[in-house]
């Protein structure tokens, strides 16, 4: 047990001199302060060489042509791999004709027929896209077209996810808490079970969901949903993309809600009671001291969970990767798959940029919005 | 009267909900775990582990929790996750304590940018710097275990300062002059006074860091891609497969992950408080 600097050993000078007592405060400062850069030498050292120059590398990687693993001379390609990662268009779909010259119905469904993404994306002049998603927007059909299909979902998904997960953890994690913080038997044990979710590796609770939702009726899911009448109890969860998204947001909603309820049941424990009985006296509806005086009064709690959650949530790299592979990709495991499978570092390296940045707009509006920048 | 015993019920029954929610994956993963290949293919998937023969009688088999014990990259992993994480832990205890020192209780110039900088990378996200630490690892021929270790102080190390600092900043300052007075220099004082009143913080950020380098997989799986024997508990349980190929082994998967999650829940009941406590200890303060 070593509780000696390390850094004492290489330095040309003594910790710190014995303060004489003619020196005066000057001598004593100057040894204070010496010991306190020795002291954060060898934090910043091992931050400067795991998170700092390695992010000036991802950045300037991000403007090469480098591939992993490669003797190929890498090339400055400027800013084109960002181009090929966020290239988009959005094209207007036209209808069908039929023979007559009409716009063409599905004889079925009596639903419009469009033009297939392709025949307006695909030109022989300008970029390749291929087509993303198809939209209606005032009547008319809309195809998302994009240089990088994958990256553009990838991007889409990640920020869907980050959405709707943080928005029910918050709302559920504060009906949680309110239950908890209320005293009843049974409170102690709740708590624990609580943790429990947050402290198993999210590799576990990954395969525990990921045969929850098998495809057959060996999983649960399909079951139940075929006891209930809702399916065939073949559904494939996990590959059919409108279930996709659904079932992340449900894995990580059961994984991080209890760690959300946890942060807010500590900011909940911090409103005095009295003001809830003084609310009474008043005649303050439950209800109004609800939205009045908890919500208020917990803001500062919910705006620290809420970004370390959305922090969290943008950057999903375990789930989508152990679950969904290469069904689909979020932001994370797009670059994971980038840099591994297909050794493109520099390409990677662009959609790391991307999701710092994406990160770092999160952050600001976040503190800005909830005003927690300068009561720190 | 009548009302409040009608609300203690939906009180309570909001209660029975929540807990149900937060047990049963982890019973599906119990139930599962005890199930054999053949009763894993019973359609419709069965509550409890059944005969497959029909008659329905309840059938527990532990061929998974053997075969488990038998799996060597899994055995491996345990080993390997218990150095990283316990490594990483040490470290940054030691190295965090030193800087929280500093913060908290010594007086130099520069002292806010360097909080700021901290605070800034307790919120960094690690893939942004995936590519640029690998390469980092790679030229300096970094074998994957201390990779892991030396990688982890991103997320162990700025969380350890932050919460130390805070901590240390709590002590009375008296104690640093009396013993000052005593002639000791800051660093003795830190080392044989304010270090031991310090424990608690320390075991809660211990904790803290040592569950999170526990359960880290990003860098843990891009790090081991080319050396499959440092593979940690994590990518073990990730890669899983069985015996027979193509097949995936989802009985020995969730026996492995209830091997995984019993030390885990341990820790939680003994540390809750614990635990929760620096938890919170950001959000509340902040």
């Amino acid at each position: 047990m070593s509780t000696q600097n390390p850094a004492a050993d290489v330095s040309p000078k003594p910790v710190a001199a014995p303060p004489s007592k003619k020196g005066g405060m000057s001598d004593l400062a100057k040894a204070e302060e010496r010991l306190a850069y020795l002291l954060l030498l060898p934090t910043l050292v091992i931050l400067f060489l795991i998170a700092i120059y390695p992010l000036g590398s991802v950045f300037y990687y991000s403007t090469t042509d480098r591939r992993f693993a490669s003797s190929q001379a890498t090339e400055f390609v400027g800013l084109d791999n960002y181009q090929q990662l966020l290239n988009m268009t959005v094209r207007e779909l036209p209808r069908q004709l039929d023979e007559a010259g009409q716009p063409a119905v599905d004889p079925d469904t009596g639903e419009a027929l469009y033009a297939r993404p392709n025949e307006v994306l695909i030109t022989d002049d300008g970029p390749r896209y291929r087509d993303v998603t198809t939209f209606n927007l005032l009547g008319k059909r809309y195809v998302l077209g994009a240089t990088d299909r994958d990256f553009i979902d990838a991007t889409l998904a990640t920020i869907i996810f980050t959405v709707l997960s943080v928005v029910l953890e918050t709302v559920l994690g504060l009906g949680v808490a309110m239950v908890v913080n209320s005293n009843f038997a049974g409170r102690g044990p709740l708590r624990v079970l609580m943790l429990l979710p947050w402290a198993i590796p999210t590799a576990v609770s990954s395969r525990m969901w990921e045969f929850m939702f098998d495809p057959t009726r060996r999983g649960f899911f399909n079951v139940v949903s075929q006891k209930l009448g809702l399916t065939d109890g073949q559904v494939s969860w996990l590959t059919e993309r409108a279930f996709q998204l659904p079932a992340m947001i449900a894995i990580d909603v059961w994984k991080t809600t209890p760690f959300m309820a946890l942060l807010l049941l500590a900011g909940l424990q911090l409103i005095p009671s009295d003001i809830y009985e003084a609310a009474d006296v008043d005649g303050a509806s439950k209800f109004r001291q609800f939205w009045q005086l908890t919500l208020p009064l917990l803001r500062p709690t919910m705006a620290v969970a809420l970004i370390f959650r959305t922090l969290d949530a943008v950057r999903v790299f375990d789930l989508f990767q152990i679950v969904l592979a290469e069904k689909r990709y979020s932001m994370a495991s797009f670059a994971y798959y980038e840099l591994i499978k297909n050794q493109k570092m520099g390409y990677a390296s662009a959609a790391s940029v991307i999701i710092f940045l994406l990160i770092f707009i999160f952050a600001v509006v976040y503190m800005r919005a909830l005003g927690v920048s300068d009561e720190q | 009267m009548n009302n409040n015993i009608l609300g203690k019920i939906v009180f309570y029954l909001l209660v029975v909900v929540v807990v149900i929610y937060l047990i049963f994956p982890f019973y599906w993963m119990l139930n599962t775990s005890f199930k054999s290949e053949a009763q894993l293919q019973m359609t419709p998937a069965t509550f409890v582990p059944r005969d497959p023969g029909g008659t329905g009688a309840i059938d527990f088999t532990l061929k998974n929790y053997q075969a488990v014990f038998q799996n060597d990259t899994f055995l491996r992993g345990l080993l390997n996750s218990l150095i990283v994480a316990g490594v990483t832990t040490f470290i940054a205890l030691v190295v965090g304590s030193f800087a929280a020192f500093a913060l908290g209780k010594l007086r130099f110039r520069g002292k806010t940018p360097s909080l700021y900088l901290i605070l800034a990378m307790t919120m960094f996200p690690q893939v942004a710097v995936l590519t640029g630490l690998y390469a980092v690892i790679n030229a300096l021929r970094i074998p994957a275990i201390p990779a892991m270790i030396l990688s982890y102080m991103i997320f162990t190390l700025p969380f350890t300062v932050w919460v130390l600092t805070s901590f240390f900043r709590g002590l009375p300052m008296e104690i640093m002059q009396s013993a000052q007075v005593d002639g000791a220099t800051p660093f003795q004082t830190f080392r044989m006074i304010l270090l031991p009143l310090t424990m608690p913080a320390l075991v809660t950020t211990g904790l803290l860091a040592f569950i999170a380098a526990w359960n880290e997989y990003l860098f843990a799986l891009t790090f081991t891609s080319v050396e499959p024997q440092s593979r940690t508990v994590p990518v073990a349980i990730a890669l899983f497969t069985g015996q027979v190929a193509r097949q995936e082994p989802f009985g020995e998967i969730m026996a492995a992950s209830v091997v995984v999650t019993i030390p885990l829940l341990i820790l939680v009941l003994i540390f809750q408080n614990k635990i929760i406590a620096g938890l919170t200890a950001g959000a509340v303060k902040g």
